[in-house]
């Protein structure tokens, strides 16, 4: 008959304490001990994963400008000034304006006469010495046509074109490759940072598994103990998942910091400009980009130590 | 009694090389048993077997009352933790001290030991391998057979069913070897199963015990306890 240990029953409250302890002790604690002795064969992948978030940041916060400025300026283009003749007849401006306002695909018209239109000229950057510079207003009266989807932009400008109450001359604001090059330019950055991002994770996932590889091979005794005593498999794995993330965390938290801490500099120095060159970019969503930083820090790092121990570690 | 070990008809291969070959034996409770044979025989494909380090190619191998020719990864712990083993070069953890060390073994195999009951157990095993004042040093203040014994305490700490040792004498000279059979007795007197592969003939010879023989990959004769002089091939014919 094998000796036998008699134990009392722990207390609940002990026993949920011991399991915590443990837990802290080999996940946790492990894991960081890990981590920091290994820091040397850690940096390269703190450095290539910091570097990724960091892009990851400031490129996310520049998408996030464009678009923004996107929404801008598809608002812009899908505003259509119908200029009016100077002797235009009243009843035939009435008649216009009734015809577009019956339109499905318009949603208002605003009629804006020659005095709001040299007014609105004087507040845009560069025509104000245009405006000045004769005696006569030379802006014309129009009629501003919001339409619904941009798409339909080109049949309202066909359908007023030759209206006998349009300017023949320089009938409508309609700018035909306008939108379309505006499209293409954001497009065109979107795939290039896209492309930029996809790189530098696979060298921040590849380097991040290639140091979990090393400090499993560093531990090999300690697993091999480990997993010869009877350990769970989460546990002999899962300090590897959390010296991982503590890379991931690290990275994240300086990409996080060096994120928020530029973008709130562009907004102190610059403030005019920065809103018009990246609306939407507020201190309060840098914060959040930075928060983000960090989440997907911990994330990457963790997900690669997976990758990595599913390739490397023998059950 | 229930064996703690069974092989029926266990065949491992690795590729076209037969490493063992429709092995059958019982171990049971409190038994001794050296497991014996030339380099290549064969045994340590069988103690890994015992450990679930790998499967059998075929037949059917219980350990301590699981199926471990079918359980699945997850449950390959628990079948562990019934199972103690020691190695010829000890696998100590070299940051840990004598006690630590045994206690890492309880703790990360059952979260819910608390530290205390840790600590008692550890000092209650390494007491019993006659290392109760050297629960402070570290694995390179120890001789080989003081390491040794800490490796045991390991292995026995959480009362296993069964225990298997790897050559544990291979790095000890002949009477540290001995303490070392001394200590097996012990186990077994107080109902653990033991196996044990070496190459002592001298021991194996003095301690008239069970004696399972593996030549390439099988078992050749299997001399019950106080049959194992030169003649007692003849037992198991």
């Amino acid at each position: 008959m094998a000796g036998v240990l008699v134990k009392g029953r722990f207390p609940r409250r002990r026993l949920i304490q011991a399991v915590a302890t443990n837990l802290v002790r080999h996940l946790f604690g492990g894991a960081a001990r890990s981590w920091a002795r290994n820091i040397g064969s850690t940096a390269p992948a703190l450095g290539s994963m910091t570097l990724l978030l960091l892009m990851s940041g400031l490129v996310g916060l520049a998408g996030f400008a464009l678009h923004n400025l996107e929404q801008v300026e598809s608002g812009q283009a899908s505003l259509l000034h119908v200029y009016l003749r100077d002797d235009a007849k009243p009843p035939d401006v009435a008649s216009l304006w009734r015809h577009l306002l019956s339109d499905a695909r318009v949603a208002g018209v605003t009629y804006v006469n020659k005095d709001q239109a040299l007014e609105r000229a004087q507040r845009i950057p560069g025509l104000p010495q245009l405006a000045d510079a004769t005696e006569s207003n030379p802006f014309p009266a129009s009629l501003d046509v919001q339409v619904k989807k941009i798409d339909d932009v080109a049949a309202i400008d066909a359908l007023v074109r030759y209206d006998v109450a349009v300017d023949p001359v320089y009938p409508t604001s309609y700018d035909k490759g306008a939108y379309q090059r505006i499209q293409a330019v954001l497009f065109g950055t979107a795939v290039a940072g896209f492309a930029l991002l996809g790189l530098l994770g696979f060298v921040a996932v590849t380097v991040t598994m290639n140091s979990i590889k090393a400090a499993i091979h560093a531990r090999r005794d300690e697993i091999t103990i480990m997993q010869l005593v009877g350990a769970p498999r989460w546990m002999v794995r899962g300090p590897f998942v959390v010296e991982g993330a503590i890379t991931g965390a690290v990275a994240g938290v300086v990409a996080g910091l060096v994120t928020f801490g530029l973008t709130f500099a562009g907004i102190a120095a610059a403030s005019g400009a920065f809103t018009r060159f990246a609306p939407g970019v507020t201190v309060t969503v840098a914060a959040a980009a930075a928060a983000v930083v960090l989440l997907v820090g911990l994330g990457l790092g963790s997900g690669s130590s997976l990758i990595s121990l599913r390739r490397h570690m023998e059950t | 009694m229930r064996p703690i070990v069974e092989f029926a008809a266990v065949t491992r291969a690795y590729g076209a090389r037969v490493a063992l070959d429709d092995v059958h034996f019982e171990l049971l409770p409190g038994e001794l048993t050296f497991l014996v044979g030339p380099s290549g025989a064969g045994k340590t494909t069988l103690l890994k077997l015992i450990n679930r380090e790998i499967r059998p190619s075929s037949g059917r191998l219980w350990v301590a009352g699981m199926p471990a020719h079918q359980i699945k990864a997850s449950r390959v712990a628990e079948l562990r933790r019934r199972v103690g083993v020691v190695f010829q070069d000890y696998k100590l953890l070299p940051r840990l001290t004598a006690r630590e060390n045994v206690a890492f073994g309880l703790q990360v195999g059952d979260l819910r030991v608390s530290d205390e009951e840790a600590r008692d157990r550890s000092l209650d095993a390494l007491e019993a391998v006659g290392l109760g004042d050297r629960g402070d040093a570290y694995p390179h203040q120890l001789s080989g057979g003081q390491q040794q014994r800490v490796a045991v305490a390991r292995a026995v700490v959480g009362q296993p069913q069964l225990l298997i040792a790897d050559e544990p004498t291979g790095n000890l000279d002949q009477e540290t070897a001995w303490q070392m059979m001394d200590l097996f007795e012990d186990i077994a007197a107080w109902g653990t199963a033991v196996l044990v592969a070496t190459h002592n003939v001298e021991i194996v010879t003095r301690l008239q015990r069970r004696v399972l023989t593996l030549v390439q990959g099988r078992l050749v004769r299997d001399q019950p306890a106080g049959r194992t002089g030169r003649m007692a091939w003849l037992a198991s014919s």
